[in-house]
């Protein structure tokens, strides 16, 4: 299916850019690195985010983003978790209703579910992968950052905040 | 090719004794309920085997917590209903075995933070197939998978759902060919986990880079070489040193394709 695939080295050094990147244009990215085990290693990101709903009321969520390499795939993956005020973690479906991309159940629930993380080994959202090699295929060449190139196709799904002059 | 029979049914009728319990707290009954004892399937997973249990409990606990999702634990430690039930005892009982396996149910207070939500079977099958088809990527770069139709894929999850050996293994057999040359697998889909129960990403090959087939003392030398003596546990048995990774793989991986092993 797919003969795309970056080494994990790639992506360490797709990482490090990406957050030299974001910190030059004060974007808040943090890189964590463990000394003796490269797989480990992801970048990680906090903001608050807020929903207007079809009554215009307007609900404020905290949510955090971590990207990591999927060994299996070969591929950058995208996970997160979003708190409602209360602390509560928001459920699959009140993702979705938040999410910019106005989909149906199916669609979103066959891109994102729920899983235990294979670095931080906690439950996290995960973006699946599967789909990931293919389109990332298409870019490689022409791409400035790998890491950059792929959170281009995952922003419409959650809602996240990057300044536009990451993107040149 | 997964050849020996005997063994693949050997592990397909694997079975546990499990004797639930309700937490004491949450019993709202002047009765005390009756413990609920099953044999359940090795290869399969909590949810698709406490419909029963659940009913049993439910008119034991406070009316207003009978809609809650249900959640287990071992000795105080949840159980992650994602990974197969032989695993899950293995990892906790398989240097001290006891049976019947005693298990607390609840109804309140799940935890979140370390259990995955389960609202329904349906979540349960697609993180199944969404393994099965991780481990394709690993053995054949997604290409069994991919060429298989809907109805395969469905005919996978509703064998190991209603335990039909038959059924399972007229598809799984497809995703345990070689492809190629070289007889064996491109990687090993195999996860070793130590007693805190947390696995390493590990890309395994089955070939030494001499060609030969890598057998079991090879790869722990390979991940432990500071550790000679570590053994490795799967389905109950402790795996003899000289077991070759590929035909390990194609007879004792679990239904999901995955080894699951339990570092010890």
């Amino acid at each position: 299916m797919s003969s795309f695939g970056i080494s994990p080295e790639e992506f360490v050094y797709a990482a490090r850019d990406f957050v030299d990147l974001s910190d030059k244009y004060r974007d808040s990215w943090t890189l964590h690195q463990n000394d003796n085990e490269i797989l480990q290693t992801y970048i990680r990101k906090e903001e608050f985010i807020s929903h207007r709903d079809e009554n215009d009321k307007v609900f404020l969520y905290r949510a955090e983003y971590v990207i990591f390499f999927n060994l299996s795939y070969g591929v950058p993956s995208f996970s997160f978790n979003v708190w409602d005020c209360s602390g509560k973690l928001l459920t699959l479906e009140e993702v979705r209703q938040i999410s910019l991309i106005k989909t149906t159940k199916e669609n979103f629930y066959s891109v994102v579910s729920q899983q235990e993380h294979p670095v931080l080994y906690k439950p996290y959202f995960i973006v699946h992968p599967c789909r990931t090699a293919t389109i990332l295929q298409e870019f490689k060449s022409k791409s400035r950052n790998i890491i950059l190139t792929f959170l281009g196709l995952i922003i419409p799904l959650v809602q996240l905040n990057l300044p536009l002059e990451f993107a040149r | 090719m997964a050849n020996d029979r005997e063994v693949l049914r050997e592990i397909w009728d694997g079975k546990l004794p499990i004797c639930f319990q309700l937490d004491q707290e949450e019993i709202m009954d002047i009765q005390q309920p009756d413990p609920f004892y099953v044999m359940v399937p090795r290869l399969s997973y909590f949810p698709l085997v406490i419909d029963k249990m659940k009913r049993h409990f439910l008119r034991f606990i406070s009316q207003e917590n009978a809609d809650n999702e249900m959640w287990l634990d071992y000795n105080g430690q949840p159980l992650k209903w994602h990974y197969p039930i032989g695993f899950l005892y293995d990892l906790f009982c398989g240097n001290d075995p006891q049976l019947p396996w005693n298990l607390t149910v609840h109804f309140t207070k799940f935890p979140e933070h370390i259990l995955l939500h389960c609202s329904n079977k349906d979540i349960v099958e697609a993180h199944f197939m969404s393994t099965v088809k991780e481990a394709d990527v690993l053995k054949h770069r997604g290409q069994v998978m991919s060429t298989m139709q809907k109805k395969d894929h469905n005919q996978l999850w509703l064998g190991l759902q209603n335990d039909k050996f038959d059924q399972f293994w007229a598809i799984n057999r497809r995703l345990m060919e070689s492809h190629g040359d070289n007889e064996g697998f491109k990687h090993i889909p195999i996860r070793i986990y130590s007693d805190d129960g947390i696995c390493r990403q590990r890309l395994i090959s089955p070939r030494n880079s001499d060609g030969s087939r890598k057998i079991i003392q090879q790869l722990i030398s390979e991940l432990y070489p500071d550790k000679p003596d570590v053994k490795l546990r799967t389905h109950g048995i402790l795996l003899p040193a000289d077991t070759p990774l590929q035909w390990l793989s194609e007879h004792m991986s679990y239904p999901d394709n995955f080894l699951h092993i339990c570092l010890c």
